[in-house]
């Protein structure tokens, strides 16, 4: 009993004390490109690879639970890939949307580096067209569900200059996907309607995936310039199909700090009421 | 330190577990044997009438890969490669398995080429005369017999709605529907079905399609239903006959078995080519491009219809009509409507 009345006093100071930071919205938009590599095996068994270009905006904040370690992180990233085949004899698009929302909890850690974990939801949706294809053409993308974030976030000084390194991991764990059945066609599911078992369950074990980020945030006059590099493995085996999408796109963006108090408009990188 | 040890550590982990874990393609390497082998697995593991062939007409696939692998060599150049891989496509059997390259697309032509064309392009200007109607994919004409006539070459192009209603208007004063989609190598089903809408006034099962749902031979889904319903506007409420041949392929097989089950309609002339699989396109690593049957179709019975279906009326055209610009075909049609 004593030892909860202490925490309880220790978490309602800590709440008066956070009771202005979770205020606090990091926003930033990233835009860039990379090489990918495609594999849809109901388009083809082949492997294709070029070139992709990704848009990322991210928004970052406090909330209020648990004295405002608990950040809410919003996602949304648009990708697309132009592919060929190894002989470059046909070609393949692929565009993908994908909405991440994760909780993601401050670890009390004192020094420089900050540890940040939680739940995730994550909800894709996009096609995959091969040109040359017939009646198997195109191949939409849907799936989603939930999974683990985590983010380690390290400031540091090159001489006066602050800086923020920043990494982030997103491993899907459990969801559903929509997949043709093997040999499926289109005209059987959309044109007379016959989808049954198109969606299915995911996890580890059938869709380990896993999208990394590195960024490094820079203060350049008023505002804060990122710099990241992506390496998005998104892959699964659904109804015997085998799919892929590999992607490592290096990112160029700036970083918002908005503060929703009036008054207050810029924000520093070593702040201690940063969300990360 | 704790924390951040083992949080490094699980992310660590996650990327061992996601690298080793890489989900990458079963095919690989482009020599001409792995050329060989991609497009015997293919077909292996993705064509639908493996099973019915064999009790067909014997097609072993395995002994088929046996026999082909002799004939595989790793300095052999790409026309003799192509060669002997489009044989071996056309052991199949099926006007739907094309082999594409650069040097040509291979094709298995016996299922037309071993029967009688029965149809003139030459003799039928006699009946469509200069006057016809092209809407569409339809040259129409009022016959001199006061017998409507419809050619649908193709149902690779859609046919409209308004083309329909405005065909069917125009030769409702006829006695009788002459549909002629001899030498239609196909195209979409759902203009198919859209012409076969037509010509009933109410629900129809027409047949059935299944899927693969694995590798092997026989994993299927269950057949589903396949149904015609009724076209909203004109419809075609007088006897109909539906002229084939054996290059009504495709597409245009799957129209004729639907017209098959309504009333009113009599199939006359030869039998249809078949190609009762929906083609899917795979490819093998030199970049070759393979199309092959997927899903397999049945009649309202569950009968395969992958080697054709045979007409009500079986007619051919005659070297002596033909002689005369006569086409035996449509007039064989034109007695069973006036009748």
């Amino acid at each position: 009993m004593l030892a909860l009345l202490l925490g309880g006093f220790r978490l309602q100071a800590q709440e008066a004390d956070s009771g202005q930071v979770s205020r606090i919205v990091v926003r930033s938009l990233m835009a860039g490109g990379g090489w990918a590599n495609v594999l849809d095996t109901y388009l083809s068994p082949l492997e294709y690879t070029g070139g992709g270009a990704r848009i990322v905006f991210e928004s970052m904040q406090n909330t209020r639970w648990r004295q405002g370690r608990w950040k809410v992180q919003h996602q949304v990233q648009l990708q697309y890939a132009y592919t060929k085949n190894p002989s470059g004899s046909a070609d393949m698009h692929a565009g993908l949307l994908t909405y991440s929302y994760a909780l993601l909890y401050k670890f009390p850690m004192a020094g420089r580096l900050q540890v940040l974990a939680g739940p995730m939801l994550d909800v894709n949706g996009g096609v995959v067209y091969n040109q040359r294809n017939s009646n198997n053409p195109a191949q939409a993308k849907a799936y989603g569900g939930l999974g683990a974030s985590g983010m380690l976030a390290y400031r540091f000084h090159i001489g006066r200059y602050p800086l923020l390194l920043r990494y982030q991991a997103q491993l899907p764990l459990l969801g559903v996907m929509f997949s043709p059945e093997y040999g499926a066609s289109y005209y059987e599911m959309f044109s007379l309607g016959h989808g049954s078992g198109s969606v299915r369950f995911t996890s580890l074990h059938n869709r380990p995936s896993l999208r990394q980020l590195l960024t490094l945030d820079m203060p350049i006059g008023t505002g804060i310039l990122r710099v990241g590099y992506l390496c998005d493995l998104q892959q699964a085996k659904v109804n015997g199909l085998k799919t892929h999408h590999y992607s490592h796109d290096f990112l160029l963006g700036f970083v918002r700090h908005l503060y929703l108090l009036k008054g207050k408009r810029h924000f520093n990188l070593d702040a201690k009421d940063h969300p990360f | 330190m704790r924390r951040f040890l083992f949080f490094g550590w699980l992310a660590v982990v996650a990327g061992a577990l996601s690298v080793a874990s890489c989900i990458r393609a079963d095919i690989s390497g482009n020599t001409p044997r792995d050329n060989f082998e991609a497009l015997w697995q293919i077909i292996d593991q993705q064509y639908c009438f493996l099973t019915y062939k064999r009790q067909a007409y014997g097609l072993d696939w395995d002994e088929v890969h046996t026999r082909y692998a002799d004939r595989i060599t790793g300095n052999m150049t790409s026309q003799a490669l192509f060669e002997v891989l489009s044989d071996l496509a056309n052991e199949l059997r099926d006007g739907h398995v094309n082999l594409s390259s650069s040097m040509g697309t291979s094709q298995y032509r016996e299922w037309f080429d071993s029967y009688p064309r029965n149809f003139s392009d030459t003799i039928r200007s006699h009946y469509l005369k200069k006057d016809y109607v092209l809407s569409s994919a339809m040259m129409y004409q009022v016959l001199e017999n006061n017998i409507g006539y419809i050619y649908v070459g193709s149902f690779a192009s859609g046919l409209g709605d308004g083309n329909l209603t405005q065909a069917l208007n125009r030769l409702a004063v006829c006695d009788g529907l002459i549909v002629d989609v001899r030498s239609n190598g196909g195209g979409d089903l759902t203009t198919a079905e859209k012409l076969a809408a037509r010509f009933t006034n109410e629900k129809v099962l027409v047949g059935y399609i299944c899927h693969k749902t694995g590798p092997g031979h026989d994993d299927f889904s269950e057949p589903a239903p396949m149904y015609v319903e009724p076209a909203v506007g004109m419809r075609w409420q007088k006897p109909v006959v539906v002229l084939t041949n054996r290059r009504s392929y495709s597409a245009t097989n799957y129209f004729v078995n639907a017209m098959k089950q309504f009333d009113r309609v009599t199939v006359v002339g030869d039998t249809t080519g078949g190609g009762s699989g929906l083609p899917f396109t795979s490819e093998l690593p030199n970049g070759w491009s393979i199309r092959f049957s997927a899903c397999p179709m049945f009649d309202a019975q569950m009968n395969q219809l992958e080697f054709g279906i045979e007409p009500d009326v079986k007619v051919d055209m005659t070297a002596a009509d033909m002689a005369q610009g006569k086409d035996t075909m449509i007039e064989r049609a034109c007695e069973i409507l006036k009748n």
